[in-house]
């Protein structure tokens, strides 16, 4: 489309008139002169639509001219003996004028509407691509791909976290000392900068806030010599505040999670102490009882009872000695103070050291064990894994039934040696097998058994520091195996040497 | 402090631990049978120690206001009175180095009154022993040392030359623990302190002969972390 004003517009004006001219002088024999007006009119409609205001409006003048001149009796003369054709002169004028405005106006706003639809559907596109982003970078490159899509320029993105301004998408090597410092400006003052503006106008780039709610989580850096066009900026505004709500969702979300994450924190140290204190004050409920009914003088037990008091006593004593030592594992192994001391160990000696621990608790519990021959050494620490075993059997003994049979078995297995305790309880749920091992496997899932249930995360903690594997599984026909991977010692064969 | 005549002929046992409660428990539970004496430290200890000439010393590894270790350094240097020191769990290095600086045995808290009369009477009992008993014998067991045979319910045992050894040394130390050094150290010489392997596997060798069931030994006991102790059942 030809800009109005140019020569060429005026040019072709000219040329208008001229084919007109040529077209009456044609039809002379056959049109009334005040039909080969309409010819003249046409040409200026022409004139108007095509070729803007001012070669219209040569037009109009040109063809009353050329219409005088030519075809007004007397001809090729410009004598006006009828006035008539003033009113010729000034509606032909005035259509041009009219028409040419009209056509302006609509094309104007056909470029308005136009600019405005790109605009949209550029926004429409980011919005959407925004809104499936999950994080900071899936955003930042969202907003660069809308500003490469829509405006092919260089782009670098920025976004703040606690105060200080990173990376997030786009082209690093814009990010020079200078760019960073008026980028950090930009996030101090939430105002643009950069070409253009009225702050660092001699830089390259341009430099847009991302803001939301007053806040600014970001700089959008873009690198254009000069000022941005007027439909330019409006579509970078638009792309910066959608991302800067973007971002702001992100944050937001983020804060939301801390907050859960310090709430499921609290609520469950408060169900760990409540726990804990019950575990604790469990036994002392028969412990001072018993005591305080023997010193009672008007409590008179025969020996027999008082025998079958102090017992119970003694083993709730006990149940409260191991629970203080389990708390103390626990904290130990919390602060990360386990500090295993591995040195090559006989299989069969850990798991004698485990039986004899428990050998007072086992009851009316069979207990079986079915160590392979010739295992090699283990690389493990003895304390601790005796005292994993123990936690082990303890279990085994709590949770299965009274006369069931408590089975140990060790066997070899590549670098491998696998302790395993079997037992003929109920076994866990399915699905459940690795979450018994969770730290406060029993406070969540306190349909399992109450108490604090430190036992099994301690064995994982133990088996884990040294570098074994800690497993679970449900036997066929019922009961619970637990298996304890422990690595071989290095270096030394099953036989060992003898000296 | 002088002890009062009329219990100058029971065996003397010095107590020196800073709990009162766990004074006064032990007092009760073992004047009984021996003469008490206390004391709440370090230095009241080894005060009491010199005046007193106690039989056995049970000592507090915990103590304020001097390291166990170092009493038990300061005792060793004059006396080779037993000394039974009392720990807590997890301690086992302090433990072993109670042991190795000289201690003859440990218990750890809490511990029961049986554990303890135990260990007590095993220390006074090597003592009282002006030379080694050549004939052991404990639950089927049997020692004789003179004639270098083992028997387990009468059958013969062959061992090695170190097995034999190993047990000779336990059985010599019938009751109390003796440390992984203590035992090396004596059988192979301070070269092998380094290889505890050697210790274990001969251990474990000892106990598929002598144990009904190696896995449940109730003769050669481990000691997690610390020794090895021969139980006596007599």
């Amino acid at each position: 489309m030809k800009l109005p004003g140019s020569i060429a517009g005026y040019t072709a004006a000219i040329l208008l008139v001229t084919v007109s001219s040529v077209v009456c002088e044609a039809l002379r024999p056959h049109l009334n002169p005040v039909n080969m007006v309409m010819v003249y009119l046409l040409a200026v409609v022409l004139a108007a639509t095509r070729l803007g205001l001012k070669p219209a409006i040569l037009t109009a003048f040109l063809s009353v001219l050329a219409f005088d001149f030519l075809f007004i009796p007397p001809r090729f003369s410009f004598r006006v003996s009828d006035s008539e054709y003033l009113v010729t002169f000034f509606g032909l004028f005035v259509v041009g004028v009219v028409i040419s405005s009209l056509v302006t106006r609509i094309k104007t706003n056909s470029d308005l509407i136009r600019q405005q639809e790109a605009l949209t559907g550029s926004l429409y596109h980011l919005t959407r691509e925004l809104a499936t982003a999950i994080d900071i970078s899936g955003i930042t490159a969202a907003l660069q791909r809308a500003v490469q899509r829509n405006l092919a320029l260089r782009t670098l993105v920025l976004v703040t976290a606690d105060d200080t301004l990173h990376e997030a998408s786009g082209d690093s090597a814009m990010l020079t000392t200078e760019a960073n410092d008026i980028a950090r400006w930009v996030v101090r003052s939430g105002r643009n900068a950069g070409a253009g503006t009225a702050a660092f106008a001699d830089n390259g780039f341009h430099y847009v806030p991302l803001t939301a709610s007053g806040k600014v989580h970001g700089v959008l850096i873009l690198e254009e010599q000069g000022s941005l066009l007027a439909g330019q900026q409006r579509m970078i505004e638009a792309f910066a505040g959608q991302t800067a709500m973007a971002l702001e969702r992100v944050a937001l979300g983020r804060q939301a999670e801390e907050a859960r994450v310090i709430r499921q924190k609290d609520l469950l140290e408060r169900a760990l102490l409540n726990s804990i204190s019950h575990d604790l004050r469990t036994p002392l409920v028969t412990i001072t009882g018993v005591l305080d009914s023997l010193m009672d003088e008007s409590c008179h037990f025969d020996i027999s009872k008082r025998k079958q008091l102090l017992a119970t006593a003694a083993d709730e004593a006990g149940r409260l000695n191991r629970f203080v030592g389990s708390l103390l594992d626990m904290t130990r192994l919390e602060a990360g103070a386990l500090a295993p001391a591995l040195a090559p160990c006989e299989v069969e000696e850990i798991i004698g050291c485990a039986i004899s621990a428990v050998e007072q608790r086992l009851g009316t519990h069979p207990l079986q064990t079915d160590i392979g021959e010739m295992l090699p050494a283990v690389q493990a620490d003895i304390v601790l894994m005796t005292q994993a075993l123990v936690n082990l059997l303890d279990n085994a003994i709590k949770y299965s039934p009274e006369s069931s049979k408590i089975l140990i078995t060790a066997r070899h297995e590549a670098d491998w040696v696998i302790i395993a305790i079997h037992d003929q309880g109920p076994g866990i749920p399915p699905g459940e097998e690795e979450r018994i091992f969770d730290k406060f496997y029993r406070l969540m899932v306190p349909e399992q058994g109450g108490g604090t249930g430190l036992g099994l995360s301690i064995v994982k903690g133990i088996v884990d520091a040294h570098n074994g594997t800690v497993k679970a599984c449900n036997r066929h026909g019922g009961g619970l195996t637990v298996e304890v991977h422990i690595p071989q010692a290095a270096g030394i064969s099953p036989e060992g040497s003898n000296t | 402090m002088m002890l009062p005549a009329d219990v100058a002929n029971k065996p003397r046992i010095l107590v020196i631990d800073d709990e009162v409660p766990i004074r006064r428990f032990l007092k009760t539970v073992l004047e009984e049978e021996f003469a008490i004496s206390l004391a709440e430290g370090g230095h009241a200890g080894l005060a009491a120690a010199v005046a007193g000439k106690p039989d056995v010393i049970l000592l507090d590894l915990g103590l304020p206001d001097l390291d166990g270790i170092d009493v038990l350094k300061r005792i060793r240097e004059w006396s080779a009175v037993p000394v039974i020191v009392l720990s807590v769990r997890e301690r086992e290095s302090d433990k072993v180095a109670a042991l190795d600086t000289g201690a003859d045995d440990y218990l750890t808290k809490p511990f029961g009154v049986g554990e303890l009369l135990a260990r007590i009477r095993a220390a006074l009992r090597r003592t009282m022993q002006q030379s080694p008993e050549p004939l052991f014998t404990s639950d089927g067991l049997m020692v004789d040392l003179a004639l270098r045979r083992v028997t387990i319910a009468d059958r013969e045992i062959q061992l090695t030359p170190t097995e034999y050894d190993i047990l000779r040394l336990l059985v010599n130390n019938a009751g109390k623990v003796l440390t992984h050094s203590q035992i090396l150290r004596q059988i192979w010489g301070i070269a092998y302190l380094e290889q505890p392997h050697v210790l274990r596997v001969n251990i474990s060798n000892l106990r598929r002969k002598i144990e009904s069931d190696p896995s449940r030994p109730r003769h050669i006991i481990t000691e997690p972390g610390v020794g090895y102790r021969l139980k006596t059942y007599d």
